[in-house]
């Protein structure tokens, strides 16, 4: 089975190392500037599939399916993000005969609508955040949009219909605030998704981010896996993830698992998905979504379990039985974190910061796992999300594993951009953190009270050695300029010999 | 050698001279230390900073960092307490290489990544300005990007670090801030225009 991997960065390359140690050929797709990228390298074929906006390059299934055709492949694999969760092309694929690795086209239809997905949900018998049934598209009259706030009662979430990744969605405290957060969620839901409908949600004070993934076979086994916490979110993005969760304990997992899997049972779901729930304080929890597609932190799963998911998702896909241990799959062993280092500058308010990187030497060492998407003399573009890598640590404990992250993250040499490392340093050290004490509001409020503080803060001796090593750079670059100078000034003297040897004869 | 390096706001003088078998004396505004230095690759140091004896068993014999003491500057209140315990000698691999910024230098320490200012060639970052920018400002693109909202109007008056304009790029919606508080003069652009790195947004004086 050849697989062509509709995806780009980090992802491209998970899928293509799971291909490889299934010894299947793969297939890369590229746009305009992402020639050089290290998805390209890594394939055995490549084909381009247009210029870098993602509109017309991997967002355009026509083009994908044509590279398809002409390498020959049998599966698709899309990633996240892109067209991971778009229905119609699964449907493309399928009609084009190929094989779509992941759920059926009428299964991420209806989960992709978040207020359908909260109707399956209800059928299935678990409770769901208060909130509207019914999507509101952009003629419903403000009148509507008031009483139905009220009747969930404040705070409320804006929701884009289509959402994800925490975009399209506003946190309405004041009534007042209402149609300007209806606003900015409509519109940036409009850009992102091409889908302006909104719902809203009620939101919980102080909840937790749990999550369950959950593989499904072709003949009705599903199996439910060990908790992932995503509560650590900057603007409703996760950005450190973590398996188990410390605030799940045994029997709360399975009460869980189980809700996970109803709901997936419910659907008929096939292939690898995630239910995402809210935990409220008091241990009750809410279905909050359900991600049609591997997540981007499956790898704290993969960790805690020993158990591949993209491997699983090939061969699901395959027409294979799942053969995992449920217990196994819901049984942690040790702890797994997860960081997602991005290309931004922490200190300018997690500002992009794409560009050329000069050097990298990631992490490595015992209970280190770096699954990159970029390399050495790579420009991260300014086209796609910023995420360069995620870095995970397994240790016995959370304990450990916060303390190998550390260590981790000091080892990680990203030269000549900024990323979110000084970012994920300053996290290790938060007492809150290191005790398990948050909720999905903490890192907004903890950014908050740091007005804008360096994460890069230095003390007196390293700020000594950097002033050292920025000093005898300087000198050791002002003597190359200089040496080379000689070089050609000795050069010239070469060549003007040698024209007058030649104007001798 | 002599020059200028600044980190986080604060400047040094800082002097290089080699002292042979691969190390340099470098003074840091007038305090010495002796550095054995290579470069490893393009783009790091290994450095092994000597430590300091105590100060009260070390005064004007110096000879492991070669200082003549006639010319040791003084009092430095570091090295002028009397009694203090030695430092340990510490060795640090360091990187250095050019951010994307023009002439912006980046140093990477133990994860932490820091500017650093050689002979003053500042980076130019005008988020960064803070409520110390002087006269007129822009706001500028600091990558390209597509323009979604604009916040202000010529005429406004405006904080420092208030957010003016919202641009978007790798799919992210990014506020920018005003570098200082004052009178909006001149707004260039409007929602849906796109803009390249660099290009003036929002004038404010």
């Amino acid at each position: 089975m050849k697989v062509l991997i509709a995806n780009r960065g980090e992802i491209a390359v998970r899928v293509m190392r799971a291909c490889r140690e299934m010894d299947l050929p793969t297939v890369a797709v590229y746009s305009d500037c992402d020639r050089h990228a290290r998805h390209v390298g890594e394939a055995d074929q490549a084909f381009h599939i247009g210029p870098s906006e993602a509109a017309r390059s991997y967002l355009n299934i026509d083009a994908i399916l044509d590279a398809a055709r002409h390498a020959g492949a049998d599966a698709i694999h899309p990633g996240y993000g892109f067209l991971a969760e778009n229905g119609d092309f699964a449907r493309a694929c399928r009609d084009a005969g190929l094989i779509f690795i992941g759920p059926s086209p009428e299964t991420i239809a209806l989960m992709g609508s978040k207020t359908a997905a909260r109707g399956a949900a209800e059928r299935a018998g678990v409770s769901v955040v208060p909130g509207t049934h019914q999507p509101f598209g952009a003629d419903v009259p403000d009148r509507v949009l008031t009483d139905a706030a009220n009747a969930i009662g404040y705070p409320i979430l804006v929701k884009a219909v289509a959402g994800g990744g925490g975009k399209g969605m506003r946190t309405v405290e004041d009534p007042r605030d209402l149609s300007s957060a209806i606003r900015a969620a409509r519109s940036e839901a409009g850009a992102a998704f091409g889908d302006t409908r909104v719902y809203f949600e009620r939101r919980l004070l102080r909840p937790r981010h749990i999550e369950i993934q959950l593989l499904g076979d072709h003949f009705g086994t599903i199996v439910p896996f060990v908790e992932r916490e995503c509560s650590i979110q900057r603007r409703h993005q996760k950005v450190v993830e973590e398996s188990p969760s410390i605030a799940v304990k045994p029997k709360l997992r399975r009460q869980i698992a189980d809700a996970a899997a109803r709901v997936a049972q419910t659907v008929g779901y096939t292939n690898a998905g995630t239910i995402e729930f809210l935990l409220d304080e008091d241990e009750s929890f809410y279905f909050l979504e359900m991600n049609t597609r591997l997540q981007v932190e499956h790898p704290v799963t993969e960790m805690v379990t020993s158990i591949d998911l993209v491997r699983w998702q090939i061969r699901i896909a395959r027409g294979e039985r799942l053969e995992i241990d449920p217990d196994r799959a819901l049984t942690p062993l040790g702890h797994a974190i997860e960081c997602r280092i991005y290309a931004e500058d922490p200190d300018l308010g997690f500002m992009p910061s794409p560009g050329l990187i000069r050097g990298l030497r990631p992490a490595a060492g015992p209970g280190i796992r770096d699954d990159s998407g970029v390399s050495a003399g790579y420009t991260v573009p300014v086209h796609y999300d910023s995420m360069i890598a995620k870095l995970v640590a397994w240790a016995d404990s959370r304990r450990d594993a916060i303390a190998r992250m550390t260590r981790a993250l000091r080892e990680y040499q990203v030269l000549g951009i900024r990323t979110t490392i000084p970012f994920f340093l300053w996290l290790m050290r938060q007492h809150a953190y290191a005790e398990g004490r948050y909720d999905t509001t903490y890192l907004d409020r903890l950014l908050d009270e740091r007005k804008g503080e360096s994460f890069s803060e230095l003390d007196s001796g390293d700020e000594e050695l950097v002033t050292i090593a920025a000093a005898l750079d300087a000198y050791w670059r002002a003597g190359v300029s200089e040496s080379s100078e000689q070089v050609s000034r000795a050069l010239s003297m070469w060549q003007q010999t040698a024209r007058r040897e030649a104007l001798r004869d | 050698m002599t020059v200028e390096i600044e980190i986080a706001g604060r400047g040094r003088t800082v002097s290089v001279e080699p002292a042979g078998a691969g190390r340099y004396r470098v003074l840091i505004d007038g305090h010495p230390h002796l550095v054995d230095a290579v470069r490893v690759g393009e783009f790091s140091l290994s450095l092994i900073v000597d430590g300091q004896p105590p100060v009260s068993a070390d005064r004007g014999s110096d000879s492991r960092t070669g200082c003549d003491p006639g010319t040791d500057p003084s009092p430095d209140p570091r090295t002028d307490r009397g009694s203090d315990p030695a430092t340990p000698r510490v060795t640090r691999e360091i990187h250095i290489a050019p951010g994307t910024a023009r002439g912006e230098t980046l140093v990477g320490i133990d994860g932490r990544t820091v500017a650093v200012t050689v002979n003053g060639r500042r980076s130019r970052r005008v988020a960064e300005g803070g409520s110390q920018a002087h006269g007129v400002q822009a706001v500028t693109a600091p990558m390209p990007g597509r323009i979604v909202r604009v916040l202000v109007q010529p005429g406004d008056r405006i904080a420092a670090r208030q957010g003016v304009i919202v641009v978007e790029a790798m799919k992210m919606e990014n506020e920018l801030r005003s570098p200082k508080a004052g009178k909006v003069k001149e707004v260039t652009v409007s929602p849906g225009t796109s803009v390249e790195a660099g290009r003036i947004l929002v004038v404010i004086e």
